[in-house]
Formats: structure tokens, C-alpha cells, sequence
């Protein structure tokens, strides 16, 4: 007999005592009725989904169970969880959990995901899955409730820390764990040493990473999947790329990891209708911005500096203020400052200050009313934040900001006031991440990120499941100006605002040409003028075709056409 | 379980409770809580506190559940009841927990002749096989305490027997020869030799998986030479992740005396 049988004795004696004092004795209806109940609930396969009969107002879609279904029955229940974005990674843990719950073999839940999320998770867990999940805010939470939802920032430290720690979990659930790729840092420290009966890690961006990356993930999923550190690293270089040649590893990252895709959900998707609008600078605004593109060629002053040209043409495209901002910075930055460098400096501050208007702004202002309904609107700069949240108060328009800084109370707050009360949501780029705003479905960029995956972060957060409308992308893009330049570039070469990224990634990475974040991130943060940028992007946006056509030549020769 | 089986379970649960029922209308049911039942359900124990040291009228709550949102009315306030609703879970406990010991006499028709009573003992059980996964079975068994014949599915045949609380006129009951303490033993190794004559490649293959787990985990760790604490996590987690179990839990039960033809 290969398993211990466990007889639980602790009611004989109840039993027994009751027979000595003749009673009390219970009701017959209510016994048959617990045994109606008991004959319900008794699950008589190991296999198959529960969860879904307990869940009415909850219609999963397909891909979503198929998944919740693979990592119970085939994954033992240690899975990393990778969907693209946008496709219900909440729901298939939610749906796990429910399911091990149901089943009476998790009764002990930790749910780690980034602060802005917390109460989101908490409400979806008892709004969707009727599991009374709390929200951490008092430690005592640790030890008296059952499912805990926490950030992982608060949970690492002590006190908290240490009371996790003599816990007994039976399932943790990690959001955004590509955070825990480096194994160096305190949070993947904390994580390793959880302890993991069950265990999920959702992560939104695509394992084909740097090799190094995907080791320490799944080691902290299954130590020992991928093998030990050398025998591992013998094997693959470090820093290589080679998960998708080497089919080994990729099988075996593939025991662990579910990757649903869009295009492979078989979901109709809402459209996405991308606008480019070009911008007339207004003539002092022209006069500012040439006279910082006129300063590249004016000696080596700006070499010794942290702040490279295209920082201020591209600020210059946004704001009067983001410039100003930053200016003051150099100055303040530069120990003893040359002269020539003062007044260098300070001759680009009145020409700020003669700046009266903001084009982008206006146009902002007179499309807001137009759509008259809810908008954000992202830009990159806190200085340009702050400046649109004055004027479009200046112009009756409500809006509130949006932070990655802010804490988790105040970034529930504001998409609170944003849905129920404000017309505008102004975010920069830290906002970006983990916050989903459905309810809004135009977008508008008013400046372009340095690097230019977080353009598909930004539409991510409205363009996903629950989204019902087409989603609107406004891109402002000054006329002549480098921002014009890179947005052409995107938009034409790559498509970028139409396609998932992820499609992109696969077309690259079947070729080995590395991921698309790498070359962007390189292309517009690395260029030092707008001649290599474009050359770099001719480059890739080739690389691209390329790669499209040897994949369509590929599924010829599968079909046997060649 | 249909909804329409919740609404039939929810009005036996409150009648057997002495709950008045209000309404029962399809769709819907507003009861009326006991206190007892209102204790047991509504989780306000501050109120029941202040209300015993104050001595003040007591005033239990009512209770309007929706079985079925289409047929009830749209104004209608209440709670909206599904087979995954917390508070049906919440009354499914509350119905285990209220009659977990029971004696019964047959109330047979027998007229003005003697008659005995044999006694029996009825164990319901609910048995779980559990590794990473799991499944129950249920299982009923009743013990003749003078003859110590075993039945299975005793409790469905219980459902045929008229049964009643106090012992019938002209009845007597024979003393048990097994005492209940020996009988809950015989019971636990009859349901213990029937599941080992069962097929348990399940728990073979789960321990195929634990050692699999465990290897990987080994070899992760050789390079480590001191002793390691998250090694040691790691390994305690694999045990309680795969370890096969099979557990025997009690659900309800008690003594039934029946006449010698009831079963």
C-alpha cells in the first residue's frame, strides 16, 4: 500500500459521550440534509474543472480554462503563466485558485503583485470568485486571514518578513514576476525563500529573454527544471539568446510555462484606429526649438554633460516647462560652470520664457471637446504633467494625474475619481504599469517614450478583455521636428501602433535577431542624431521583412508547396 | 446542484431550523431567523452581547434569499444565492455542524405487540485520495451491533424507514453484544481493507512525480555545499505538494434501533 490512510478519530469520543449522557441527539432532517449537502460536494474525479460550476456570473473563455485545466492536471500546479497582455491572466489564476480551494487542497493563500494592483486583485478575487481574499494593511493579517493580497515591497519587510515566514502557504501567486528575473535582488531573495507547495508566476512580457533571465524564473518556480547554476550556464552562455535554438530548452521551459496569444484565442478582438495628428509649433515655440537643435553644432559644452541634445528637442516637443525644468537642472548639475555655458543656458531660458503658448495643448484641449468623453492622455514629462493639468482646469476640464510613485490608496483613488468624476487622466510613464482603465477607450500620446515598448504598455491597459469599443490612439507629433521623425519611422517601418508587440518578437526571434525591445530602446535612446536613428531603423525595419518573408516561405514548404 | 434544488434545500434547511417562512415564492424565500439561527448565520455577536448584558428585546433578523433572479421580482432586496455563493457554503456547514450525532427509533406499526428494536451504528464518511490532486468518495455504513452484520449505502436504505425521535409503544431495544467503541473500530477497518483492495496507481504516480521533483531539486542544490534553509523549504514543500494521503473523515452518525426486518 503506497499511501498512509488517516482515520479521524476526533468525534468518537463526542459520539461516545453522548451515548452515556443520552443525548443531546440532532434533528433527522438536518442529518439528511448534511448528507444531501456532503453527496454534493464530494468530487468524485481527480480530474476536470470544479470552479466553473461554482462560478455563475463568471463565463470563462476557452483559453482561459484549457490553461487553468493544463496547469492542474499537467503542471502539477507550479506554472509560470505568460499570456500576452490583455488576456485574463487574473482570471485563469483566479481560476486555479478557486479551483485548489474548492477541492480543499489550498487553504492558505499568498498573492504578491505591485502595489497599484493590490485592491484590484482583492475585489476581483471576492467580486468574480467569491474568495474572501483580503488586502494586507495590518500585519496581524498575516496570521488570522486565509488569502492575502500584498505588494511585494511590504511583505519583504520586516516585520512582515518574518511572520510570512513561519506561514504555512499552500499557494503563492506572483504578478509581474519577470521583476524577479535578477536573482541578485532582495525581492527574488524574499520569493526563494517562500515556501512553494503550489505556485504561480504571471508575468505579461515574453520569456524569450535573455537566457539568465528565464534560469532564474524557473528556478524559482522548480529548482533543479533547468538544472543547476554551472551545468546550466556550461551549457548555455549567459547572456545568449539562444532559447529558440536550442529546442531542448525550450521544451523544457515550455513543461512550465503556458503562453496563450492573441491570435490564437480565437476572440474577436476590438480595432485598434491609430491617428497620427501633426502640430504647427507656434512661432516662438519654432524659435526655441531651433535654437537647442542649433546649439549641436556650437562647440563641446554639451558632451560634458549628462543631457544630450535630443533630451531637449524632444522635451521642446512636449513642453515650454519640461525644457525649463531641465535647464535648470544642467545648470545646477555643472560644477563651476564656464561662462559661456551660463549664458548659454541662460539665453535658452528666455527663449522659454518667450514661449506664450503650447500648440499641443491647444489641440489636446480642442480634441477633448470633440470626443466628450473619457480620455488619457500620456506624456513622459512630469513638468509637462503638471503644466496640462492647469490648463485644462484653466479650460473646464477635470482631470487627474497619475504617478508611478504614487502609493497603492492614492492610485486606487485617482482611477476612482477618474472613472466616476474627472474627464482626464494624466499619466506619465510609470503610470503606465498595472493599472487597468477599460472603461476609457481613447488614448492620447501627447509625447512618444524613449523606448517605445511602453507604447504598447500604454495601450495595454485599455485595450484588453472587457475593452467594447474600438480603441482610439491620438499620436501628436510636431510638424519638422524629431518627433515627427520617429513617429513616421515607427508608424511606417514597423506598424508599431497596430500590431502586438509580441507578434514583432516572434517574427525576430525565430531569426535570431534578438528581441524588438533591445533594437528600439538602442535605436532611440543610443542615437546621438537623427541620421543614425533613421539608418538604424531602415536596418531593422528590414530585418523585419525579411524575417516575415522567410516565415511565409516556411509554411509554403510546410504546406509542401516548394 | 440546480437552482431549484438550492431553493428546495434552503426550505427544508430553515424549516428543520423552526425558522417561520415569510415567503416562498418561486424565485425567492424571506425567512425568518430564530435567534439561535440568527447566532449561528448573521455573525453579529456584538449584538447579541450588548442585547444579554442589556436584557433587551431580542429582534432576529430576516432573511430574503434569491434562488433564481429571473422569476423573483426586480426590486426585490436580498441575497442572490448560487451554488457558489459564500453564504450557501456558509448554511451547507451550518447544516453538518447542527446534526452530527443522531438516535432513532422505527416507528413501525406493529400495533399492541411487543417488539424489539435491534440497535445499528451508522458512520458516514466522506474518504479523500489526495496527492497534488484530489478526489472523495462518500461513503455510508451501518453496523448491526448484535450480530455485527455490515451494510453499505446504509443511510439511502435509512430513507426508506419511517424514523422517529422517542421509542414507539410496545417497543423495547436489545442491548447491543458490540459495544459502539469496539463497533466504530470494526467500521474503520472494513472501510480501510475495502480501499486497499483498490487500484492505487494514482498514489504511484504521484510519488513517481515527488521523486522526479526531488532529483531536479538535488542536483540544483549539489553545487551548495553548506547546509541550506531554502533546500530544506524546497524539500518540505515537494512532500506536501505530492505526499499521497488518503483521509477518512466522519460527517455525521449515530444509533438506529430497527425492527429485525428494516434492513
Amino acid at each position: 500500500m503506497s499511501a498512509e490512510i488517516e482515520f479521524d478519530s476526533s468525534w468518537q469520543d463526542d459520539f461516545l459521550e453522548r451515548i452515556d449522557d443520552d443525548g443531546p441527539w440532532g434533528d433527522w432532517q438536518l442529518f439528511k440534509l448534511a448528507i444531501e449537502v456532503e453527496k454534493h460536494l464530494v468530487i468524485p474525479e481527480f480530474e476536470g474543472l470544479q470552479a466553473p460550476k461554482h462560478l455563475p456570473n463568471l463565463t470563462p473563455l476557452p483559453h482561459q480554462l484549457e490553461t487553468a485545466k493544463q496547469v492542474i492536471e499537467n503542471m502539477n500546479g507550479k506554472a509560470i503563466l505568460a499570456d500576452e497582455v490583455g488576456l485574463g491572466k487574473t482570471i485563469e489564476a483566479g481560476l486555479i485558485l478557486k479551483e485548489y480551494m474548492i477541492r480543499g487542497l489550498v487553504k492558505k493563500v499568498l498573492i504578491l503583485v505591485p502595489a497599484s494592483l493590490v485592491t484590484q486583485w482583492g475585489q476581483e478575487l471576492n467580486s468574480k470568485f467569491f474568495i474572501p481574499a483580503i488586502t494586507q494593511k495590518k500585519s496581524y493579517v498575516w496570521e488570522q486571514c486565509d488569502v492575502v493580497v500584498s505588494s511585494i515591497d511590504t511583505a519583504k519587510r520586516n516585520p512582515h518578513r518574518d511572520i510570512i515566514y513561519q506561514q504555512d502557504y499552500d499557494l503563492i501567486i506572483i504578478d509581474e514576476a519577470h521583476k524577479l528575473k535578477n536573482n541578485k535582488t532582495k525581492n527574488y531573495e524574499f520569493v526563494q525563500n517562500l515556501k512553494k507547495k503550489f505556485c504561480l508566476l504571471l508575468t505579461a512580457t515574453p520569456i524569450q529573454n535573455r537566457v539568465e533571465e528565464i534560469f532564474n524564473l524557473v528556478s524559482l518556480l522548480k529548482p533543479g527544471h533547468l538544472g543547476s547554476e554551472t551545468a546550466f550556464y556550461e551549457k548555455y552562455k549567459r547572456d545568449s539568446r539562444s532559447l529558440n535554438d536550442n529546442e531542448h530548452l525550450k521544451e523544457l521551459v515550455n513543461k512550465v510555462m503556458i503562453r496563450n496569444r492573441r491570435a490564437d484565442t480565437g476572440i474577436e478582438w476590438t480595432k485598434r484606429q491609430v491617428e497620427t495628428i501633426p502640430i504647427e509649433f507656434s512661432p516662438s515655440e519654432r524659435e526655441l526649438y531651433e535654437d537647442i537643435c542649433g546649439l549641436k553644432n556650437e562647440g563641446d559644452w554639451l558632451e560634458t554633460s549628462a543631457f544630450s541634445v535630443m533630451t531637449l528637442q524632444r522635451e521642446a516637443c512636449s513642453s515650454r516647462e519640461a525644457v525649463f525644468y531641465t535647464l535648470k537642472n544642467m545648470l545646477q548639475r555643472k560644477e563651476n560652470p564656464s561662462q559661456a555655458f551660463q549664458q548659454q543656458i541662460e539665453y535658452l531660458i528666455k527663449k522659454v520664457e518667450a514661449v506664450q503658448q503650447n500648440s499641443k495643448a491647444e489641440k489636446a484641449l480642442e480634441l477633448i471637446k470633440n470626443i466628450n468623453d473619457k480620455v488619457i492622455i500620456f506624456t513622459e514629462y512630469r513638468a509637462t504633467q503638471l503644466y496640462l493639468q492647469w490648463y485644462l482646469k484653466q479650460n473646464g476640464i477635470s482631470s487627474v494625474p497619475f504617478r508611478g510613485g504614487f502609493k497603492r490608496g492614492k492610485k486606487d483613488w485617482m482611477r476612482e475619481l477618474f472613472q466616476k468624476h474627472a474627464q482626464v487622466l494624466i499619466a506619465t510613464e510609470a503610470g503606465g504599469e498595472g493599472i487597468n482603465l477599460q472603461f476609457c477607450h481613447h488614448i492620447i500620446n501627447f509625447d512618444l517614450p524613449w523606448n517605445p515598448m511602453r507604447l504598447e504598455q500604454r495601450i495595454g491597459r485599455i485595450h484588453r478583455l472587457g475593452q467594447e469599443h474600438d480603441v482610439i490612439i491620438y499620436n501628436f507629433a510636431i510638424k519638422n521636428t524629431v518627433e515627427e521623425h520617429i513617429l513616421k519611422l515607427l508608424y511606417e517601418k514597423i506598424d508599431l501602433f497596430e500590431r502586438v508587440i509580441g507578434e514583432l518578437d516572434d517574427i525576430l526571434t525565430k531569426l535570431e535577431f534578438g528581441n524588438i525591445e533591445d533594437h528600439l530602446i538602442d535605436i532611440f535612446g543610443a542615437s546621438s542624431s537623427e541620421g543614425e536613428m533613421r539608418i538604424k531603423m531602415e536596418n531593422l525595419s528590414s530585418m523585419i521583412e525579411f524575417a516575415e518573408s522567410m516565415q511565409k516561405g516556411d509554411s509554403h514548404a510546410a504546406a509542401g508547396n516548394s | 446542484m440546480q437552482q431549484q434544488e438550492i431553493h428546495n434545500f434552503l426550505l427544508q434547511y430553515f424549516k428543520a431550523n423552526d425558522c417561520p417562512i415569510i415567503e416562498n415564492k418561486p424565485g425567492y424565500l424571506t425567512v425568518q431567523l430564530t435567534i439561535a439561527l440568527d447566532k449561528e448565520l448573521m455573525n453579529r455577536p456584538f449584538y447579541w452581547h450588548y442585547l444579554e448584558k442589556t436584557g433587551g428585546t431580542p429582534n432576529p433578523m430576516k432573511l430574503t434569499l434569491i434562488t433564481n433572479q429571473k422569476e423573483a421580482p426586480d426590486n426585490l432586496k436580498g441575497e442572490i444565492i448560487h451554488f457558489g455563493s459564500p453564504r450557501l457554503h456558509q448554511i451547507f456547514a451550518s447544516s453538518k455542524n447542527l446534526a452530527k450525532y443522531i438516535r432513532l427509533y422505527e416507528n413501525h406499526q406493529h400495533g399492541h405487540q411487543q417488539t424489539p428494536l435491534l440497535p445499528w451504528l451508522c458512520l458516514n464518511v466522506k474518504i479523500s485520495y489526495q496527492c497534488d490532486r484530489k478526489r472523495d468518495e462518500f461513503k455510508s455504513i451501518g453496523l448491526q451491533l448484535i450480530n455485527g452484520a455490515m451494510v453499505e449505502d446504509f443511510h439511502d436504505r435509512l430513507l426508506n424507514i419511517p424514523l422517529t425521535p422517542k421509542i414507539p409503544d410496545y417497543s423495547f431495544t436489545l442491548s447491543p453484544l458490540v459495544r459502539p467503541r469496539s463497533g466504530i473500530a470494526r467500521i474503520e477497518n472494513y472501510v480501510k481493507s475495502e480501499i486497499m483492495k483498490e487500484d492505487h496507481t494514482w498514489a504511484e504516480e504521484a510519488k513517481q512525480r515527488w521523486q522526479k521533483d526531488l532529483q531536479l531539486l538535488d542536483h540544483f542544490y549539489e553545487d551548495i555545499e553548506e547546509e541550506n534553509e531554502s533546500y530544506e523549504t524546497e524539500k518540505k514543500a515537494l512532500q506536501d505538494q505530492y505526499e499521497p494521503k488518503i483521509n477518512i473523515s466522519f460527517i455525521n452518525g449515530g444509533l438506529f434501533y430497527l425492527t429485525d426486518r428494516a434492513i
